[in-house]
């Protein structure tokens, strides 16, 4: 659930890709990246000892510094995610006490980082095409590109309506039971999905004109090089530990 | 209600990840040839109008705000088996490219919003549509609403019942206590299931008077030839769908029953409570009893419905003769 | 063998309104033939039609001389470069150079790089090539699809309103692109002064073909246009003016190009100087008619 408070109204949809290319992670194979993050969030989410989660947690934060991304993205998308987290630390500090809230929450965002690492330091289309290269099915990817192609394209068309809208001074209504608002809303969303529906068939016919058959691909293909063998290696090490700490310290 | 990793317990959100695989794999393959063949910019646009239409927030009222989800809209659009595709390619976009759900938890993710919700919304539309839609003159509004609320409010259960078993199954290391995940959860989304019914009746209000098309070559382009024969084969799809969402909530039901109870019991004795404080106390008496009480409300629900509409759509049909 | 060839297409709309009536055309190898109407004429159509988009439909395509149908539509469609109305339906990849070389990779054509390089080239967007598309401006992203068309290497061009919604200096790039190109292309507009620029003839389309001829017949036939919703091209309508004044202009022009040509006639024949006749008209009775002559820098007033 997203709970935003109505003064940040954002239409705009800014994928997080946008820093890819400064990142240091810019340039590694997607695939690489995908399995190295995969296999370190699978891990930390099995701690349950909060020494050992912490040390995840100083893993992630070590992810993020060596990533050099902008501190300023991490923390909004970090910000983003917090609300659920905080949720069930609360219902843990009622019921479980402090330790074990406080361990919930050093294992959630341990994962939630590496998670905006990855997204940030990857551009959208490589990321699903290594997902691809994964063997996910085609179906799956192709759909996840395109969609994420006219999902841009629409947000635009969104932001120019309703900048139009605010200037015709509607400002989001005040509760549920403004029907006004929920008519506007309504009728915007109505309008992005006949858009949306509109291109359908264009889209269809545009693939075609230029030969689609069934796959969306990259052209030139990353090859496994040393520093991807390397990130994935760390990562695994990484998650290794973790899990050997966990485990021993439980038994 | 994008779950984030380290959440769910991880045996809660293996289950989630078979059954949504499962799921989502066997309507591909069932699906499959229809999508390639010409649909797949459909799906994809729709999959991308409704996750822009997810950024348009309403008030709740207090300055906060919450979002369309938009399942059963998919399934109204597109069918069943596209809004499962559909909604799942949402899901997964949120959490690859927004950080807005985990990748341990898009398992139990996907299942609540890309299946279960699609297929609640999509069995009472389909069930409740042609009882209601001559009877009284806002019966297609009623009905769109009705398929909108439901399917929000079965997959905000369908959550509260991953979360609470996960507190107990892991005796108080993941998940969320039951007194605070159930009525958090479904207090919430009994409020937002109205927002997102308003919504899509107005949405389809409003396609319907702007291109129609849309609601009729969509369907029927879309939907297999099987489901446009006699109401009756909708009719037993659509109970399938819901008997469906049963299906999958109960591994849960057997997981609690099973491991559940004891670990609450050490929650309770590793919550080191003082003998006789009767606010700390009181919710774990009920705590253990939560998980029924959420099951049979649901499941009573559902029995309510389907028997109710069962009824009706017998009486109509004896009415037409 | 012709490049393209229609006899008496007919295609109807779901709802049963028809879309194109009796449309038959031949373009041979290297004609630039434009179809101009209003909205709503089925140019649009016509080229999706002819892209194989559009079946059943009734008449004869032939594409390089073989009959289409649903069957072959995809095949005989590698012939074609349709060129969208809205470039962002036909661009797909992150960056220019990927979705320029989309088309070559699906069709599996040889040698990719070369022909990404020729068709950034032959639009005049090296510079982009690494860019993403969807930050560029529109007429920007026209020309990314034009070059993914180009690099296919179509026969035949089918172009959907290509300067719509271009500024003017684009617009200009744009016809001068399409006006050196040396292939089959048929053009898709109601920017008719862009279509005077770039083709040799034109056909007048409103569902069915209204009139067709090279584009000075056309603009001759100022009400056949008017009665469709059109409207000659600014250039014609001021020699028209001009004609109506006393010049005599050998035909109307329909573009600048064609103006300065007709101008070049009129001073040659003059003795190289332009006449310009004011007429000053007093109605009243008995009142005066005072021409003013004027001549470069020499007057005279006559009075009449």
């Amino acid at each position: 659930m997203r709970i935003e408070h109505m003064s940040s109204r954002r239409f705009v949809v800014k994928p997080l890709d946008e820093h890819a290319e400064c990142s240091r992670f810019g340039g590694l194979d997607a695939r690489a990246k995908l399995v190295g993050v995969l296999v370190f969030v699978v891990a930390s989410a099995l701690l349950t000892r909060q020494d050992i989660v912490f040390v995840s947690l100083a893993m992630s934060l070590v992810l993020v510094g060596a990533s050099a991304l902008p501190i300023r993205h991490v923390a909004k998308l970090y910000l983003g995610a917090l609300p659920f987290i905080l949720l069930a630390s609360l219902s843990f500090f009622l019921f479980s006490g402090v330790e074990k809230g406080v361990t919930m929450w050093a294992r959630a965002s341990a994962c939630v980082l590496a998670l905006i690492v990855l997204a940030s330091s990857t551009q959208t289309f490589e990321l699903f095409s290594g997902l691809r290269r994964l063997r996910v099915p085609a179906m799956l990817t192709t759909l996840l590109m395109l969609s994420h192609k006219y999902i841009v394209v629409l947000s635009d068309e969104l932001s120019r309506m309703t900048l139009a809208r605010r200037a015709r001074a509607f400002s989001g209504g005040r509760n549920l039971l403004d029907r006004y608002a929920l008519k506007v809303i309504s009728f915007t969303a109505g309008m992005v999905l006949v858009r949306s529906s509109e291109r359908a068939d264009r889209v269809y016919e545009g693939l075609k004109a230029k030969g689609f058959e069934k796959d969306l691909t990259g052209w030139r293909t990353s090859v496994l090089g040393v520093s991807d063998i390397a990130f994935v290696m760390a990562f695994v090490a990484a998650s290794a530990v973790l899990l050997v700490l966990q485990t021993e310290v439980i038994a | 209600m994008h779950i984030p990793d380290g959440l769910m317990d991880p045996l809660v959100a293996a289950i989630g990840w078979i059954e949504f695989l499962l799921v989502l794999g066997a309507v591909m393959i069932v699906s499959g040839r229809r999508i390639r063949e010409r649909n797949l910019p459909r799906v994809a646009l729709l999959s991308a109008g409704i996750f822009v239409a997810q950024i348009l927030n309403f008030p709740v009222g207090g300055g906060t705000t919450g979002h369309l989800i938009g399942a059963a809209l998919f399934a109204i659009l597109a069918g069943p088996a596209l809004a499962v595709i559909g909604m799942s390619v949402v899901i997964i976009i949120q959490a690859l490219m927004f950080g807005d759900g985990g990748v341990t938890a898009l398992g139990l993710n996907a299942l609540n919003m890309a299946v279960i919700a699609p297929l609640m919304g999509w069995g009472v539309y389909s069930l409740v549509d042609p009882v209601l839609v001559n009877r009284t003159r806002l019966g297609r509004s009623l009905s769109i609403a009705l398929a909108a609320w439901a399917s929000v409010f079965v997959a905000a259960a369908s959550c509260a019942a991953e979360l609470l078993v996960s507190y107990a199954v892991s005796a108080g290391n993941y998940g969320i206590a039951a007194p605070i995940s159930v009525p958090a959860m479904l207090g919430y989304h009994v409020v937002i299931g109205i927002g997102e019914a308003a919504i899509t009746v107005g949405l389809v209000a409003y396609l319907a008077s702007v291109a129609p098309d849309l609601l009729t070559t969509a369907k029927t382009g879309m939907v297999a030839a099987g489901t446009k024969s006699i109401l009756k084969s909708d009719t037993v799809k659509a109970a399938v769908a819901i008997v469906l969402i049963f299906v999958l909530v109960l591994p849960l039901y057997i997981l609690y029953a099973s491991a559940g109870r004891d670990g609450l019991e050490q929650v309770v004795a590793e919550a080191d409570l003082e003998e006789g404080s009767p606010v700390l106390n009181a919710p774990f008496s009920y705590g253990k009893n939560y998980f029924e009480t959420l099951l049979g409300g649901i499941l009573g629900f559902l029995a309510v419905t389907l028997s109710a509409l069962g009824l009706l759509r017998l009486l109509k049909w004896r009415g037409a003769r | 063998m012709k490049h393209l060839e229609l006899r008496d297409v007919e295609f109807h709309y779901e709802d049963g309104t028809k879309a194109l009536n009796g449309v038959s055309m031949a373009l041979e190898e290297g004609d630039k033939v434009a179809i101009i109407g209003p909205n709503g004429a089925g140019k649009s159509t016509l080229l999706h039609l002819i892209a194989g988009f559009r079946t059943p439909f009734s008449g004869e395509v032939r594409i390089g001389g073989k009959l289409l149908d649903h069957r072959n539509a995809d095949l005989l469609r590698k012939d074609l470069g349709l060129l969208f109305q809205d470039p962002d339906d036909q661009i797909f990849m992150p960056t220019v150079e990927e979705d320029v070389a989309f088309g070559p990779r699906n069709l599996k054509l040889e040698d990719i790089e070369g022909r990404v390089a020729n068709g950034l080239r032959s639009t005049g967007i090296e510079a982009l090539a690494k860019r993403r598309p969807h930050r560029l401006s529109y007429g920007m992203k026209k020309r990314v699809a034009l070059a993914g068309i180009m690099a296919m290497d179509p026969k035949v061009l089918l172009l959907d309103e290509p300067t719509s919604g271009l500024d003017p200096r684009s617009r200009t790039e744009l016809i001068k692109l399409l006006k050196s190109m040396n292939r089959t292309m048929l053009i898709a507009t109601h920017d008719i002064e862009a279509a005077a620029e770039i083709v040799d003839r034109a056909i007048v389309l409103n569902v069915g073909v209204v009139t067709e001829g090279t584009m000075k017949e056309l603009v001759t036939a100022k009400d056949v246009l008017e009665n469709i919703g059109l409207e000659v091209p600014p250039v014609s309508k001021l020699f028209g003016v001009l004609d109506a004044m006393g010049y005599e202009v050998e035909s109307l022009p329909v573009s600048m190009d064609q103006a300065v040509e007709e101008l070049t006639k009129v001073i040659d024949r003059e003795g190289k100087h332009l006449h310009a006749h004011i007429h000053e008209h007093d109605h009243t009775k008995g009142g005066k008619h005072v021409h003013e002559h004027s001549r470069g820098r020499k007057e005279e007033s006559v009075v009449e």
